[in-house]
Parts: structure tokens; C-alpha cells; sequence
């Protein structure tokens, strides 16, 4: 069986891509992918974790969090054309509005 | 059996429960026409309730001379406030009560002041409801002037320090209002503004005396404070600073020197305050209190501590005597000069008090006595004759005022209405500020009176009598035990100090024998000065009643003088002798003129007959030589003025002189500026007080107030800082997340 | 004609409503005495109205006048401010008859530590030991008989100032959330009253105050809320120092520990008597620190005393004499409450600190006063200086000096009311707060002149009105305590009289026959004080009277609450010092 530190050490290196990628990009879609490689960082570590301790409640959490992580980009999605619709752009520069 | 103290706290209590009922009668009714006539604006009610209270004051006063037990205390009527106090780890219980307090001095007192305020009741009823100036406000003068009325009356029967203090104020508050009477002026205004800080500048030092006399005694009850035991028990010097924290509000009260300067600008009142309250009865208040310090000077513990104690009380009488009546040289009107004059002789009381505590003090008790009795006799005469005084300077005033109204109204062609519209509208006969700037009350207007107002001229001419100490006539009986009083002490081993005040009062005699009779012949004597004394008749109402009975009176005081008055009030154990009154006056004659058989008798007797020679021949003849003259033709003064207005016109023709040198010396000048004290206290307000409380407001506003508005400025600048952080770009936010996770993890693991 | 009977109609049906109101009222007040079950048909419960039907029928009130209809509006007007008044009379009723025992005979004279009457205690977040726990003691009645006179008071003079259907019921709730502060003997309590005075206070300064009300509101909100908030702290680490209490967690009561103002005394008590610091010497002096920073913002006391004159000044009629007639004494009662009943040692420790703030606050505030040109800043800042005088009397540490400084909250609560009345209403009639605006008041306006005259003086201490006894009685326990350093109270007792004067001499008197008008007015002729305005001022003029010359009223049971204090608690810190 392969060592779950290998998972988590993957699990950190997807983490900190998505993170930086979150980051970093302008486009917004590129940011909710990002954001969805450091949910499956996690669900990753879940994963590992469980394997670990023979305890299927880490299994259990991944389920969970993929089934979110599934409404939330559908979710963003529709945020994000509904902003489209409204000022033509998701670039996160345009998108100030937690300023005001 | 009724007696009458079970009614004596209806003394002080009716008129200030008639207070706000005439305040508020007058409102409701002010300008009917009954009110103004039968009720006299309030009036009526004022004179029926001063009545009565004269009435209770006289069955009090007659039932206690009747009795002749001696001190009495009415006793406690209740506590007032009781509370705890820490003495040695234990709660002591404590209270301040109120009570009535009768002996002879307070029985003199309460005859002096509820028949003076009588009196001048009634006088109010002629001369403030017939000057349309005073028109739908009387109400107001005899609300305060009955609340006057309650506040002496109460000071005089309390009986302890606490509740004298409380109506000493209470009449400062009338006097503050009454003076500012005419508050359209803004010289009554000011003056009225002036007394009440004065006063309250000595009030506040009375105040502290009180609170170290309470400390001492843990009560301020007179019969516990001037119980010997008690006096005994404490400290001599503590004692010393309460009594003299206490004299300095007598000082105040009394407008004595450097406490003075209220009491001539105390004159823009009516001439029934004058009167009342600033001639009569309060600034009377002071003596009352210095008086009620004898037991701590005569209680044997302390003998000798106080000495230069009574010694400063003298000096201080004596300096105001003096200036005072120097001061009054120089006075034209009228109502100042015999405001001058009220300081002046208030400062023999003083120093007569302070001769009699000085003796009392080195244990000679007789003398002591005989010189308290002496002030105190001073009192009752300088009040009667100063309160006759003013109310015929009232009546000049109001007559020429009212002369002068119908003359220039007359010349400008005005008809009946508008003179009586021109009476809203005109100043008053307050002096200066009348429209065409005719001043009722400067002699220099006055002249040739005599004829024209035989009552007032008597009336003025008895009293200034008494004030100058004319033999026989009531003033000179008390005049001449104060100044032999002083002079007997400056010859005891040991007062060789107040030879001082003696000699000022010796020199004083003889300058209030000059000023006074000046402003008598000013006023009453030679031709008239102005068209308007010319048309003076005598025809107000009221006026009168109170002068010719107050005339009677201060003649009358030899008889008094012939009671032992000045016994009697001085000791509560000495008996009034009624039956002996000739065999009295005989001993109080030979007393006053052949003091032989006591100790120094010779000089005694040099004393008195210089005191005679200087205030009854030197000083009016220097007055009659300056100011003297025969009435004009075909007038011609009642027979017992008549020999006085020709001596007059007499002395003048043979003996008169040019003292132009003297009024336009540097020295007239500064007397015309009352000797710079008020610009000097007035400096002081204007060029330390005031600054320094603008620095307050400034510091306030820009200093404490500037750094709390700092705070607030330094917040909002740290926050618009703080603000460019929100970006409002979500990258931004998960950036901070993560930093922020990331320290927390670095805090946790360097923790552990 | 048809429209004039159609309000009549309606008149009639608000008057149905303030009827029905008032018979709810007087149902609400009797249905306690069924609902709790007492022996011997005790009253303990009273306070409980006294708190609450304020808090209630204000609330009500608003509500009701905001589902109304606009076109509605301006007839609710009048009903709303006879409801507010009827319930006001009420509280001044029941406080009333407490007072003389018409209720139920009460023996306000209590000489105990600890000891109040109409003690009731009902349980209300159990959890965490807060209760609904209230009582009255000499300190504590004066002040609320104090607050339910003046409620209806104000209302009446500021009856025609300011049009409004909220004004009259957040009076209303104003007097409940004071009364609320005077009564709690539990902290919890204490501090949610101590706040929520603040919330009608704020809208009564923001709706009706003057062109810079927002900065007064904001200033006189944040300000006192800041010293609260230290307060709070306060509280908080009082309540956590106790040791947790088995009994307590055994009655449900998760912390085991408990708000209550009563058992800390207990508390202190035993330790004074065992001659220990309760808590700690330095953690008493910590405590006391925090709580005096709050008591003396609202005070308030120099230096924390900014806030007031602006709030002064902003604010309208009613919220002035609210504010300085009872919530300033806020300040003053929580020195009694909580500094004096529970940190005796740190009191004594720091008699110095109250001593030094108290007369810088007297002397300085009075110097103020005399550099002020403007009105009503000249009667906050007389407030400041007042004020003084209550933190003088404590630090005398007599039994004495503290009923004297009692009586100047009772007294100062009664006057400066008086006070702002009056400035209030020559804001009203004159559009002008300046000093030396105009002259002759005394023939335009002379209800309002004599009024003025009659504050005044009373203000500066003068015999036989309330102001006098108290500055008299804290005078002597100050001579006995501090001895020659009294000068500075009897200078302060001048330039009082200064200001006041050199006020009264520019605006009363003078301006010759006619007076002279301030520009303000353009012209118009000045009228008088309305009536209702005369007898809001006659009344509180009487007042001044009645406790001036019969002090005795409240003086006694303020003695007896003092004695109560040293007896229990303070003589033994005293002498255990010494």
C-alpha cells in the first residue's frame, strides 16, 4: 500500500497550486477551478487520513464535500453569468463590490 | 395660659408665607384699578402683616421685660437635620436644629426691626404708589420687602448660628433684589450685582467660621456654644480663627472698611430700602453677630486670648469712621451722604463692641458692660434716627421729583396725558439718568426747604442731631459711652493700641457734626437753587406718620437713657427702671458730664467736653459758615427752625470763608473717587478674574476638550488608513485568509 | 362643519383608546399582586411596574402611532401625550405612596449595610446566574422618587415645545430605564438598564436637538458608552473572581456564580470584618478603577466632563433635564452602589484621587462657568461643578459628608431641571443662548425672568432652598475631613455667585425702558412662557422649596443609609487602616 504521506504531501502541493492559482488569475472561472483543486486537496488528506486510521468517516466527509464542491460551481457558474450579463467582463479586477 | 412665645414663630414665618401670595395676587391683579387703590398694589397686605408682627413682637418683648428672668431660651422647636459623624472608630450621632432664642439683646433687635419695618411700610404706602415709575410693579416691592422683613425677624430670634446665617442670607437676597428694583437701569444692576458679591465675599468667610465653630462644638446652638464648660473645653487659637473668619462676615454685612464699596451704590434702591434695609435694620446684622461673640470674650477660659482680637474690631471701626466720613464731605447727594453716614456710625457700634470685648477679655466685666450696653444703645438710636433719616430724604426726593415733573412738563406744553405716559417713560427719580438730566436727589437742586417741608426739616434736623450726639437728644447718650469706652481702654494697662480708634473717633464727632449739619443746611437752609425746590410743597400721604413718630422717639431717647437702657441691654439680670426715670436721667447726666470718682475721671471728663465742643459747636458752625443762609423773602420756617436758619445766615455773613483750596485739592478728588477702592476691587475682577476664567474656557475648549476631539480626529485618519486594505477584490481577501491561517499556525507552533 | 364633526368623532375615539390604556394600565398594575404568591399581601413586587409599564406603554405608544395612517398623524398627538402623561402620574403615584407609607408602611430610615425593602428576587437567565433582583434602600429611593417626579414634570413643560408622536413616550421610556438603573441590585441588570438609557436619550438629542445635533449625539453616546464599556470589564472580571459555588451549580446555575450585587456584599463584608481586603487589595484597586472611569464619564467629572456641555447644548428642553436632572446622578449612585458598598479598602485608598477630581472639578468648572457666554454651556459646566461637590463628600469619608453628597444628587436633580427649563425656553422664545444678546427679560418676559431669578439662586446655594443643605452638610464633614483646604469650596461658592450674576445682570436686568431685543428675534415681539411651560417651573420651583426648608423628608433616610454603610462595612476599613 503506498504510504499516505505520499497523498498528503500531494495533497500540499495541490493545495498551494490552487491557492496561488486562486491568487493570482484574473479570470474568475480559472479561480473557481482553482478553488476546486484546493477542495480536492482536501478531500485528498480526508482520503489519506481515513486509510491511515481505517476509519470511514474521512471516506465520508469526501463524499460530502465533492457533493457540495458540485453545487458550489454551479452556484459560482451562475453568479458569475449573471455578472457577465451585467457588466460584460468576470475579470476579478472589474469586481470591487465588497468595497462599498 | 397663652403666652406669647407659642406664637413668636409666626414672627418670622407670616411674612414669608405672604411672600409669594403678594407676588402672585399681583400678577393675577396687576393694573385693576381696586388693586391699585384700596389694596395699594399689595401694600395693604404688606402693613397688616408687618402689623401683626410688630403686635407679637411687642406682647414677646413686653412679656420678657415683664418677667426679668433673665437669658431665657424659648428652646428647640425640632431638629432640622440629623446625621453621623466619625469620632475616634465610633458613629457619633449629631443634629442641627431650629429654635427660637430670647434675651435682651434679641428683644431690642426684634423692637428695633419689626417697628422700623412698620414704620416704613406705611411710609412705602405714600411714597412707592404715588411715583407712576413704580406704577404694576409694587407688588413685587412689598413681596420682597416682606421677605426682608422675615429674613431680620428670623436672624434676630434664632437661636442658633446656623439659622441666623440662613436669614442673614435671606436678607442679602432681598437686598440684591430691592436694590435692583429699577432693573432697567443698568447702574441698579450693577449696584445690586456689586452688594450681593460683597456681602458674599464675607458670607463665605462666615461660613467657614461657622464650620470650624461647629467643629469645636459639635453644635451651633447658642446655649451650647456659650456654655462655660463648653467654652472651656476647647482650643483658644482654633477659637480665635472661627470668631474672626465670623467677624469678616460682619464686616461684610455691615460694609465696613474693606468690605465698604457696596453699600453707596446700595443707594439706587427705592428710599424705603434705603430706609429699611440699608440704613435700619440689616446692615444692623453684623453688630448682632459680632454682639453674640461676648460670652467666648467674656468666658474666664479665655480670658486674654482674644485681646487683639477685639483690638482689630476696633481698629477697623475706627478707620471706616474716619473714612466714611470723610468720604461724606464731598457727597452732593443727598442719599449718599447719609449712606456715608450709616458706615460711619455702624463703625462706632463696632468699635464700642470692640472696647467691650477687649474689657471683656482682660476681665473687666463692669466696663465691659457698660460699653456693650453703650454700643447697643447706639444701635437702637442710629437706627431710629438713620431710618428717620432716609424716609425724610425720601420725602425731599420724591416732592422735588414730582415738582420737576410738573415744571417741565409744563414748559414743553405737554398735556395732562402725556405727563402721566412721560412718567412711564422717564428714569425715575433716580438721578442721573432722567431725560433731561435734572437730579432730584442733588443737594445742589435743594435750598430754602425749611419752609416748604416743616415736617421733613424737623424730622431731618432731629435726626441729624442724633446722629451728630446734640446733648440730650437720644444719639449723644450712646455716642458718648462708645467714645469713652474706647478711651478708658486705651488708658488700661495693656490697650495702649486703642488709642488708635479712639482718637479717630474723637476726630470723627467732629466731622459728622460738620456733614451732617452741611447737608441740613444744603437742603433746608438759604434760598432755593433751582425753580423746582422753589415749588416744593409737602402733600404725599403716608409720609409723614412715620416721621413725626419717629421724631418723637429719638427725642425721646434721653428717656430711654433715663431706663438704664444701656444696662439693661446689657445684662439680661439688670431690671428697665420705669418708675425712677428722673432719678436715671439725673445719674445718666452726671455719668455722661461729671464722670468723677472713676479711674482717670479728669481725662474722662476732658474727652467728653471735647467730644461736645468739636461735634456740636465746630462742625455744624464750620457748616453754617460754608452753606449756611436766610430763607428767601417771605418765607418763614416754623419758630423752632426759624432760630436755626437765621444762626445760620448769621454765622455765614460774619465767618464765611473760601474753601475752594480744599475742594479742588488732589485729596477732593480722590474722595470724589471714594478713595479708588472700587476701581481698585473692579481692576482686580476685570484684569485677574475674568482673564483667568477665559483661560479656563479656552483651555477647556481647546486643551481637554481639543484632545478628546484628537481621539476622535486620530481614529478616523487610523481608520482611512486601515481602509485602504479593503481592496474589494476577492483575490485580495483569499491572499489575507491564507497569510492570516498561516500566522496563526506559526503563533500555535511557536507557543507549543 | 362635516370635517370639524368628523374630528370630533375621532377625538372621541382616541380618547376611547387613552381610556382603554389606562384601565389596561391599572388592571396590569393590580394583576401582580394575584400573580405572585406573597404571605400577608406584601408589595415586593411594585418595583416590577415601576420598570417595566414604562418600558412597556412607551414601546406601545411609538408602535401604535406608527401603524397609524398618516393622514392620522396629526391628531394622535395630543392623546398619545395625555397617555404618557397618565402613566407617568401613576409612577409618580405608586413612588409616592411608597414614600409615605400609603401602600404598605415602610420603614425608610434602614440603618443596615446590605439591607433593602420590597426586596425581590426572581430568577431570570438561570444559567449564568443572573436574576431579576431588585430593592430599595435610602440611597436608591431617593433617586427613583426623584426620576417619577420629574417624568411627569418635564412632560409638562415641554407640553407645546416640540411636535412629535415619539417625543412624549421616549420621556416615558426614559424614566423607565432609569428607574431600572436605581433599583437593580444585580449587575447584569444594572448594566442593561445603565445602557438602554442611552437609546432614548440619543433619539431625543438626534430628532429634536439643535443644527449640530448628530456630532452632540454621536459624542455624548460614544463617550459615555466607552466609560461603560470599562465598566463591563469590570463587571465581567467581578463575576469570574468568585469562587464557583457547589449550591449554586446544584440550583441550575451552570457557572456556579452569580451577578448578584447582594451576596458580593455578603462577601465583602465578612472580609472587612476579618480585617482582609476582599478580593485582593490590588485587584479591588483594579476594579475600582474600572468602575470609577464609568461612573465618572457620566458624572461626569473632569477631565472625562466634554461630552456634556455639548450634549447640553444640542440637546432640547426635555433630554437637558432629563439628562442633568437624573441621569447624571447615574454617575454619583454607582459610587454608592458598587464603589463604596463593595471596595471599601480601595475607596480609602483612593480617597485622594476622588478628593483631587472632585475639587478640580468644582474650582475649574467654576472658573468655566465665568469665561461661558452662551447659556446653557454656562449651566452644564455649573453641573460639572456641582458635581464636584458630590465626589468632595465621598472623599470625606463621613457618614455625614456621604449623606451630603446624597442629598446634592436629590437636590441638583430637582434644580438643574429648573435650570434648563428655563434656558430651554429662552432658546424657545428668544432663538438665541447668548448672554448679553439682549437686556430687560425682566418686562417681556417676566414669568420667565423670575423663574431664571429663582433657578439661579437656588443654583448658587442660597439658604432654604434644597441647594443649601446639601452644600452645608458636605461643608462640615469637608471642614472636619481636610480642614483649611475648605477655601477652595468657599472661593468656588463666589465665582458661583459671579457667574450667575454677571448671567442674570445681562439678560434680566437692564436695556432701559424698553429692553433690548436680540437680533434673533427680527423684530418680533418677544412673548412670555406659555403656562404649561410657568407650571412645569412652578412645580419645580416648589419642590426646590419643599426640601430646602423640610430637608428632613430625605435627608433622614439618606442619614440612615450612610450610617447603614460605615456601620456595616466602612468604619471597620477605617479604623482597621488607622
Amino acid at each position: 500500500m503506498i504510504d499516505p504521506m505520499w497523498a498528503v504531501v500531494l495533497g500540499i502541493c495541490l493545495f498551494t497550486i490552487g491557492l496561488w492559482g486562486a491568487v493570482t488569475r484574473k479570470n474568475a472561472i480559472i479561480v473557481l477551478m482553482c478553488i476546486e483543486i484546493i477542495l480536492n486537496a482536501v478531500n485528498l488528506n480526508f482520503v489519506a487520513a481515513a486509510a491511515q486510521h481505517g476509519d470511514v468517516t474521512g471516506w465520508v466527509y469526501t463524499v460530502f464535500a465533492i457533493a457540495i464542491a458540485a453545487a458550489e460551481v454551479a452556484i459560482g457558474l451562475a453568479i458569475f453569468l449573471s455578472f457577465y450579463g451585467h457588466n460584460e467582463t468576470i475579470s476579478l479586477d472589474e469586481m470591487e463590490l465588497l468595497k462599498h | 395660659m397663652v403666652s406669647a412665645i407659642d406664637y413668636a414663630l409666626w414672627i418670622p414665618v407670616l411674612p414669608i408665607v405672604a411672600f409669594p401670595i403678594i407676588l402672585f395676587l399681583g400678577n393675577v391683579f396687576k393694573g385693576m384699578p381696586a388693586w391699585r387703590g384700596r389694596w395699594k398694589e399689595g401694600g395693604t397686605i404688606a402693613t397688616i402683616v408687618i402689623g401683626t408682627c410688630l403686635g407679637l413682637s411687642i406682647w414677646l418683648i413686653v412679656g420678657y421685660i415683664g418677667q426679668v428672668t433673665g437669658n431665657e431660651s424659648v428652646g428647640q422647636i425640632g431638629d432640622w437635620l440629623s446625621f453621623h459623624m466619625v469620632e475616634n472608630g465610633n458613629l457619633v450621632s449629631y443634629s442641627l436644629g431650629f429654635g427660637m432664642y430670647l434675651d435682651h439683646v434679641s428683644v431690642m433687635l426684634l423692637f428695633v426691626a419689626s417697628f422700623l419695618c412698620f414704620l416704613i411700610a406705611i411710609f412705602s404706602l405714600g411714597y412707592m404708589n404715588s411715583d407712576p415709575v413704580n406704577l404694576d410693579r409694587n407688588h413685587r416691592f412689598y413681596a420682597e420687602f416682606l421677605l426682608f422683613c422675615a429674613g431680620m425677624l428670623g436672624m434676630v430670634l434664632a437661636d442658633n448660628f446656623l439659622w441666623l446665617f440662613i436669614f442673614w442670607e435671606i436678607m442679602g437676597l432681598c437686598s440684591y433684589l430691592l436694590i435692583g428694583f429699577y432693573y432697567e437701569r443698568p447702574s441698579a444692576s450693577y449696584a445690586a450685582k456689586k452688594a450681593f458679591l460683597t456681602t458674599r465675599v464675607g458670607d463665605i468667610f462666615l461660613l467657614i467660621g461657622l464650620l470650624i465653630l461647629w467643629n469645636l462644638f459639635g453644635s451651633l446652638d447658642f446655649s451650647v456654644v456659650w456654655a462655660e464648660d463648653n467654652i472651656a473645653a476647647v482650643d483658644a487659637g482654633t477659637l480665635k480663627i472661627a470668631l474672626f473668619m465670623m467677624f469678616v462676615g460682619a464686616v461684610g454685612k455691615s460694609a465696613q472698611f474693606p468690605l465698604h464699596v457696596w453699600l453707596p451704590d446700595a443707594m439706587e434702591g427705592p428710599t424705603p430700602v434705603s430706609a429699611l434695609i440699608h440704613a435700619a435694620t440689616m446692615v444692623n446684622a453684623g453688630l448682632y453677630l459680632v454682639a453674640r461673640m461676648f460670652p467666648f470674650f467674656a468666658s474666664p477660659a479665655m480670658a486674654g486670648e482674644f485681646t487683639d482680637l477685639a483690638m482689630l474690631i476696633a481698629w477697623i471701626g475706627g478707620i471706616t469712621a474716619f473714612m466714611a466720613a470723610l468720604i461724606a464731605f464731598v457727597q452732593m447727594d443727598i442719599k449718599k451722604v447719609l449712606a456715608y453716614s450709616t458706615m460711619s456710625q455702624l463703625a462706632y457700634i463696632f468699635t464700642g463692641l470692640g472696647a467691650a470685648l477687649w474689657f471683656a477679655n482682660t476681665g473687666h466685666e463692669e466696663i465691659a458692660l457698660l460699653a456693650f450696653g453703650a454700643s447697643m444703645f447706639h444701635l437702637f438710636n442710629h437706627a431710629m434716627a438713620k431710618g428717620m433719616l432716609f424716609m425724610a430724604s425720601g420725602s425731599v426726593i420724591h416732592e422735588m421729583h414730582h415738582v420737576h415733573h410738573e415744571v417741565a412738563h409744563h414748559d414743553s406744553g405737554e398735556s395732562a396725558a402725556g405727563n402721566a405716559a412721560g412718567g412711564d417713560h422717564d428714569g425715575g427719580q433716580g438721578g442721573g439718568d432722567d431725560h433731561d438730566h435734572f437730579d432730584a436727589q442733588d443737594m445742589s437742586n435743594m435750598g430754602g426747604l425749611a419752609s416748604k417741608m416743616p415736617i421733613t426739616a424737623t424730622a431731618m434736623a432731629v435726626g441729624s442731631a442724633s446722629i451728630i450726639g446734640i446733648p440730650l437728644i437720644g444719639g449723644f447718650w450712646s455716642k458718648e459711652g462708645i467714645i469713652g469706652a474706647a478711651w478708658k481702654a486705651s488708658l488700661t494697662s495693656g490697650g495702649a493700641w486703642m488709642l488708635g480708634p479712639a482718637l479717630l473717633l474723637l476726630i470723627t464727632a467732629g466731622m459728622t457734626g460738620f456733614y451732617m449739619s452741611r447737608m441740613w443746611f444744603m437742603t433746608f437752609a438759604g434760598k432755593p437753587n433751582t425753580p423746582v425746590a422753589n415749588g416744593v410743597v409737602e402733600q404725599t400721604p403716608f409720609i409723614p406718620i412715620p416721621l413725626i413718630t419717629l421724631t418723637v422717639v429719638t427725642l425721646g431717647g434721653i428717656v430711654f437713657a433715663g431706663f438704664e437702657f444701656v444696662h439693661w441691654v446689657a445684662d439680661g439680670h439688670a431690671e428697665m427702671h420705669f418708675t425712677h426715670v428722673l432719678s436715671g436721667i439725673g445719674s445718666e447726666m452726671k455719668h455722661a458730664f461729671l464722670p468723677s470718682g472713676e479711674e482717670n475721671g479728669a481725662l474722662i471728663f476732658l474727652v467728653t467736653m471735647l467730644t461736645i465742643v468739636i461735634s456740636t459747636i465746630v462742625g455744624p458752625a464750620t457748616a453754617m459758615a460754608l452753606y449756611g443762609g436766610r430763607l428767601q423773602k417771605g418765607e418763614k420756617a416754623k419758630p423752632w427752625l426759624a432760630w436755626l436758619v437765621s444762626l445760620s445766615s448769621r454765622v455765614r455773613r460774619n465767618n464765611h470763608f473760601d474753601n475752594s483750596i480744599w475742594a479742588n485739592s488732589g485729596l477732593a478728588d480722590s474722595l470724589h473717587q471714594r478713595l479708588h477702592f472700587d476701581a481698585w476691587y473692579d481692576a482686580a475682577m476685570l484684569k485677574i478674574v475674568v482673564p483667568f476664567a477665559n483661560a479656563c474656557a479656552w483651555f477647556d475648549q481647546h486643551i481637554i476638550d481639543g484632545a478628546i476631539k484628537g481621539i476622535e480626529y486620530g481614529s478616523q485618519e487610523g481608520s482611512s488608513v486601515i481602509r485602504r486594505l479593503t481592496t474589494g477584490s476577492g483575490r485580495d481577501y483569499i491572499m489575507m485568509v491564507a497569510l492570516g491561517t498561516l500566522a496563526i499556525f506559526v503563533l500555535i507552533w511557536g507557543v507549543a | 362643519m362635516i370635517s370639524n364633526a368628523k374630528m370630533q368623532m375621532r377625538d372621541r375615539e382616541f380618547a376611547l383608546i387613552s381610556g382603554l390604556l389606562a384601565i389596561s394600565a391599572v388592571l396590569m398594575y393590580l394583576f401582580p399582586s394575584f400573580a405572585v404568591e406573597n404571605s400577608a399581601g406584601q408589595i415586593d413586587w411594585i418595583t416590577l411596574p415601576l420598570v417595566a409599564f414604562p418600558l412597556i406603554a412607551g414601546t406601545v405608544l411609538m408602535a401604535f402611532a406608527s401603524m397609524q395612517p398618516y393622514r392620522l398623524k396629526d391628531r394622535i398627538g395630543q392623546p398619545i401625550k395625555l397617555i404618557s402623561l397618565a402613566f407617568a402620574l401613576m409612577m409618580l403615584g405608586i413612588s409616592s405612596g411608597l414614600l409615605f407609607g400609603w401602600l404598605e408602611s415602610i420603614n425608610w430610615d434602614l440603618s443596615q449595610y446590605n439591607r433593602y425593602e420590597l426586596d425581590f428576587e426572581y430568577a431570570w437567565i438561570q444559567s449564568i446566574g443572573v436574576s431579576w433582583h431588585v430593592g430599595l434602600d435610602g440611597l436608591s429611593f431617593s433617586m427613583v422618587w426623584l426620576t417619577t417626579v420629574l417624568i411627569p414634570i418635564v412632560m409638562i413643560t415641554t407640553w407645546e415645545e416640540k411636535i412629535g408622536w415619539y417625543h412624549h413616550p421616549l420621556i416615558l421610556m426614559m424614566g423607565g430605564a432609569l428607574i431600572g438603573v436605581f433599583v437593580a441590585l444585580d449587575f447584569f441588570m444594572f448594566f442593561v438598564f445603565w445602557e438602554m438609557t442611552l437609546i432614548p436619550m440619543f433619539f431625543l438629542i438626534l430628532k429634536w436637538g439643535g443644527d449640530d445635533r448628530r456630532y452632540a449625539a454621536q459624542k455624548f453616546f460614544i463617550y459615555t458608552f466607552t466609560g461603560s464599556v470599562v465598566m463591563l470589564l469590570g463587571i465581567i472580571t467581578l463575576y469570574f473572581l468568585q469562587p464557583s459555588s457547589q449550591a449554586l451549580v446544584d440550583q441550575g446555575v451552570l457557572t456556579g456564580r452569580t451577578f448578584d450585587m447582594t451576596q458580593m456584599a455578603i462577601g465583602a463584608q465578612a472580609a472587612a470584618n476579618a480585617d482582609i481586603a476582599w478580593l485582593g487589595i490590588d485587584m479591588q484597586k483594579a476594579l475600582f478603577l474600572m468602575f470609577l472611569l464609568g461612573f465618572l464619564v457620566k458624572l461626569p467629572a473632569v477631565p472625562f466632563h466634554t461630552w456634556l456641555p455639548d450634549a447640553h447644548v444640542q440637546a432640547p428642553t426635555a433630554g437637558s433635564m432629563l439628562l442633568a436632572g437624573v441621569m447624571l446622578k447615574m454617575g454619583g449612585y454607582g459610587l454608592f452602589r458598587v464603589c463604596a458598598t463593595l471596595f471599601p479598602e480601595a475607596l480609602l485608598e483612593y480617597q485622594w484621587l476622588l478628593l483631587t477630581i472632585g475639587m478640580v472639578s468644582l474650582v475649574y468648572g467654576s472658573f468655566v462657568c465665568l469665561g461661558q457666554t452662551n447659556l446653557k454651556r454656562l449651566v452644564a459646566f455649573s453641573s460639572v461643578s456641582h458635581m464636584g461637590i458630590i465626589l468632595l463628600g465621598i472623599a470625606t469619608m463621613e457618614p455625614l459628608g456621604f449623606a451630603g453628597a446624597i442629598f446634592m444628587m436629590f437636590a441638583h436633580g430637582i434644580i438643574s431641571p429648573l435650570l434648563f427649563a428655563v434656558a430651554g425656553a429662552f432658546k424657545h422664545h428668544y432663538h438665541t443662548l447668548e448672554i448679553g444678546s439682549m437686556r430687560g427679560m425682566a418686562k417681556h418676559s417676566p414669568w420667565l425672568a423670575t423663574f431664571m431669578m429663582f433657578g439661579w439662586m437656588a443654583s448658587l446655594g442660597l439658604p432654604l432652598l434644597a441647594g443649601f443643605v446639601a452644600e452645608i452638610t458636605v461643608l462640615i464633614a469637608f471642614w472636619k475631613a481636610f480642614g483649611w483646604w475648605v477655601i477652595l469650596p468657599g472661593i468656588t461658592l463666589i465665582v458661583t455667585a459671579a457667574y450667575y450674576l454677571w448671567s442674570m445682570q445681562k439678560t434680566i436686568f437692564e436695556g432701559g425702558d424698553d429692553g433690548e431685543m436680540p437680533e434673533s428675534l427680527g423684530g418680533a415681539p418677544a412673548p412670555d412662557i406659555s403656562l404649561w411651560e410657568v407650571s412645569g417651573m412652578m412645580l419645580l420651583a416648589m419642590l426646590t422649596v419643599l426640601f430646602g426648608v423640610l430637608p428632613w423628608i430625605f435627608f433622614d433616610m439618606m442619614t440612615g443609609y450612610a450610617y447603614g454603610l460605615f456601620d456595616g462595612i466602612l468604619l471597620n476599613v477605617i479604623t482597621g487602616g488607622a
